[in-house]
């Protein structure tokens, strides 16, 4: 028999700024290779380390393929294999007996975005659940905080094309590491900087982009809104604004020159850690080098200050009229222009009055202290949060509940799934249908399916339809194909969708929103800002409104929204864990620990993978050289990092990559037995807090003290 | 963990691989390219272009070429940079068939 291999269109299913095209090879039915495509604009056919094995992932044999029931103890990953029809019996029979005796909102879903597809990503279970009337997640793990920031000085901006930034000057990157988390930004970075650009990277941790930077600041984390407001002071003093732009864009600009006054260079400099000569040099070259572009990383909101912060970093751009350049202004979220119903993807129709809300920060806290009704059962997909949500002892904890029901949809039997009472097997990307939107470029990617889905796995739409008939709902929109559902769910009368088409889009693999020309575009050279005032607000006038989360990250719900009072003036507020706020906490743990994202792993994706393991090693605790002689540590010693939340272990990495009192450690990790490395244990959230930021509800994973001790040889 | 360019590099100068690379991290001198394994990002776009197989994932190094590893590492920062495609050396097609790879492999 000869063998038939054809080649398919893909997307990268992945929460990645790059959504990169795929190219899937298909050998006699069975996926051999997964490529880019390099005709992409930005992904350019190239992958990443993370994503180059797609193919062995898809064939990994630890896949999880039929359903499965729990037979150890809670957390022990002893399951035995059940039929579908078995499964959601007991899915049934649970979940009734859960709503007649507490109702509906004792069930909640526990998910986010494993998997970024419209179809099968972070809504995909919203409509189900609202017609379930269960409790409503809230999801603001990731860039909600910054993007409220923002939109409270710029509103609901396109922000500047990454492919435009080849005509940048001056490129700031802010609190990201383009390298690691984002690679196919780079090249236009590369271009910029071969025309003259200047590349500056702040991060606490000199990171690989750090390194190939033109300059790396260190930051004391969570300070940032000081250095920021610190820019503007010497900005506005030196008389270094755009004077006109300011007038004709801005509001509130008198007031912000009062609050920049309060930030004078010695003072950013002892709050931030960044010499004063050094600071005034940023502030100098920023405001002289237009087009100047704000990179802004998702990191930059991850702790109490993370909303102000963005928000104060937005205010720059008019202050300097970068926005009059192509190339200049605030790179951040690139998802405005991707034109969603998201009310037909979420069903908020649907929620029922007096709907309960829980963020999923606060998930161990929840599953352990809810009352009226209790959590009783919880389904959890396209998360993995008892590696990767704080606080991870409560949560882990909460899932031990002998009278809690966990249902878990999965690919792998995760840290997480070990605490399933029910498994579900799910697709992997080229073993189904979905469309992709990016927060990092403005292509939609189409993903075909490419191959038939292994044992009985399926993806997340089929789930929800079966679910749908199980729990006898019978409205038209759970019989759609996934087709009818893309058609449904794009909103193609949008001007942004001009030109696109569903059957081009699924023979190209992939079409630009039409938000204009990269190399003509300048989206707020007049003004024409998407706030209240039509201008950049130094000022905001949607702050007297209070914070929120836009509904797409709460099931399309906007009631009971957390409000409360916001700052109408960007500010800067000292981290909840430092010196300033806990005097007595930071005493018993000095040291400030950040969690970023690792080079080889997807947050916990892949960090079951050899290739993966195998590059990314150990976990490791990356310390300063003066903190570590202050501890009796050398590098490569064991050391076991806690605080009063819980504890986890790494090996030592002594070096000035760090500055004294700041330690870091990338997530991702696994425990070994359900296919991590080494013997490490806990994870790096063990002494994450359940506290949330002041904007947006985004998470504080940078905001944590902890304390570093040797382990002893046993 | 990052990519090696090992001796198959020697006399070719075909480099496809210099321009694919997002990061610019190859550098050469007048025989061959060598990978600056702080600036490379482990993606691999490189190691399907090169013609006579000359990259690998320092990791999957086999025993002999082992050494490639740390000749790149010293070399390569003393080197310029090189990103964009050179003039073939004298004898290169040659060399690649005589090591057994054609265009199309």
């Amino acid at each position: 028999m000869t063998n038939v291999t054809t080649t398919v269109r893909g997307a990268c299913p992945q929460d990645c700024p790059d959504t990169c095209a795929f190219i899937y090879t298909v050998e006699d039915g069975k996926l051999k290779d997964v490529k880019g495509d390099p005709d992409h604009p930005v992904t350019r056919g190239r992958l990443c380390t993370k994503l180059n094995d797609f193919a062995a992932h898809h064939n990994n044999p630890d896949r999880i393929l039929y359903p499965m029931k729990r037979t150890g103890p809670k957390g022990s990953g002893e399951f035995k294999r059940i039929s579908w029809d078995e499964a959601l019996e007991e899915i049934k029979s649970r979940w009734t007996g859960i709503i007649d005796e507490f109702g509906p909102q004792a069930i909640m879903p526990v998910h986010y975005l494993g998997h970024q597809g419209v179809l099968n990503g972070l809504t995909a279970g919203d409509a189900f659940f609202n017609r379930l009337g269960s409790t409503i997640a809230e999801k603001t793990f990731c860039g909600v905080g910054r993007e409220i920031g923002t939109h409270l000085s710029i509103g609901g901006s396109t922000g500047v094309d990454p492919e435009s930034l080849v005509h940048s000057k001056y490129i700031i990157l802010w609190a990201v590491n383009t390298l690691s988390s984002g690679s196919h930004h780079w090249p236009f970075i590369e271009e910029a900087r071969r025309n003259g650009a200047k590349v500056v990277v702040i991060d606490p941790l000199k990171s690989r982009t750090a390194v190939q930077s033109d300059w790396h600041i260190p930051i004391r984390p969570g300070t940032d809104a000081a250095l920021a407001l610190g820019m503007m002071n010497i900005i506005i003093s030196e008389g270094l604004t755009d004077a006109e732009y300011i007038a004709q864009h801005t509001e509130g600009f008198e007031e912000l020159a009062e609050r920049a006054a309060e930030y004078p260079v010695d003072k950013v400099s002892s709050i931030t850690g960044i010499p004063e000569a050094d600071i005034l040099t940023l502030a100098r070259e920023y405001a002289g080098n237009n087009p100047s572009v704000i990179r802004q990383g998702v990191a930059i909101e991850r702790h109490r200050n993370g909303g102000q912060t963005a928000r104060a970093i937005s205010c720059l751009p008019a202050l300097i009229g970068a926005w009059r350049h192509v190339g200049g202004g605030n790179l951040g979220l690139t998802l405005a222009p991707f034109a969603l119903d998201w009310d037909a993807m979420c069903r908020p129709d649907w929620i029922k009055e007096g709907a309960r809300v829980i963020n999923l920060h606060n998930l161990g806290s929840a599953l352990n202290e809810l009352s009226d009704p209790p959590l009783k059962s919880v389904m959890i997909y396209n998360i993995n949060p008892v590696v990767q949500s704080p606080n991870t002892e409560m949560i882990k904890k909460g899932l031990s509940r002998e009278d809690l029901f966990v249902v878990s949809s999965e690919l792998f039997l995760t840290d997480t799934a070990a605490y399933a009472d029910i498994i579900l097997p799910a697709t992997m990307q080229a073993e189904q249908t979905d469309v992709m939107f990016s927060w990092g470029h403005f292509y939609w990617t189409y993903n075909h399916k490419a191959v038939e889905a292994p044992g009985e796995a399926i993806p997340n739409t089929e789930l929800f339809r079966r679910l749908a008939e199980l729990m006898g709902f019978d409205e038209p929109e759970w019989k759609r194909t996934d087709e009818e559902m893309i058609r449904d769910y794009l909103d193609w009368d949008s001007p942004f969708m001009e030109g696109i088409t569903l059957e081009d889009l699924q023979k190209n693999g992939y079409a630009k929103v039409a938000a204009g020309d990269k190399d003509t575009r300048t989206p707020h050279a007049e003004g024409n800002f998407d706030t209240p005032s039509g201008k950049c607000e130094f000022k905001s006038n949607l702050a007297a409104d209070g914070t929120f989360v836009p509904p797409p990250f709460r099931a399309g719900y906007n009631g009971q929204q957390l409000a409360g009072y916001i700052d109408p003036l960007p500010g800067y507020t000292p981290p909840f864990e430092s010196p300033e706020s806990a005097p007595e906490l930071s005493e018993k743990f000095p040291l400030n620990i950040i969690s970023p994202k690792s080079h080889g792993f997807l947050n916990s994706q892949y960090a079951n993978e050899f290739k993966q393991l195998r590059r990314e090693g150990e976990p490791i605790v990356i310390m300063n050289p003066a903190d570590a002689k202050q501890r009796g540590i050398e590098d490569g010693d064991a050391v076991s990092v806690f605080n009063d939340r819980g504890s986890f272990t790494g090996a030592a990495k002594v070096t000035d990559d760090t500055m004294k009192g700041v330690i870091a450690s990338f997530h991702g990790h696994w425990q070994k037995k359900t296919g991590g490395n080494g013997s490490h244990k806990g994870s790096v959230n063990a002494v994450s807090s359940e506290r949330m930021a002041n904007l947006g509800s985004a998470p504080t994973y940078s905001d944590i003290l902890v304390e570093v001790t040797k382990i002893s040889a046993v | 963990m990052p990519f090696v360019v090992t001796d198959n590099c020697t006399g070719c100068r075909f480099t496809d691989c210099v321009e694919v690379c997002p990061v610019s991290c190859f550098h050469g001198d007048d025989d061959r390219v060598y990978i600056d394994p702080v600036a490379c990002i482990d993606c691999a776009a490189c190691v399907p272009l090169c013609p006579v197989q000359a990259i690998y994932e320092d990791l999957d190094l086999p025993e002999e070429k082992e050494h490639w590893t740390e000749v790149n590492a010293e070399k390569a920062p003393t080197l310029p940079k090189i990103i964009k495609k050179q003039p073939l050396l004298e004898g290169a097609e040659e060399r690649m068939e005589a090591l057994g790879f054609s265009r199309d492999n």
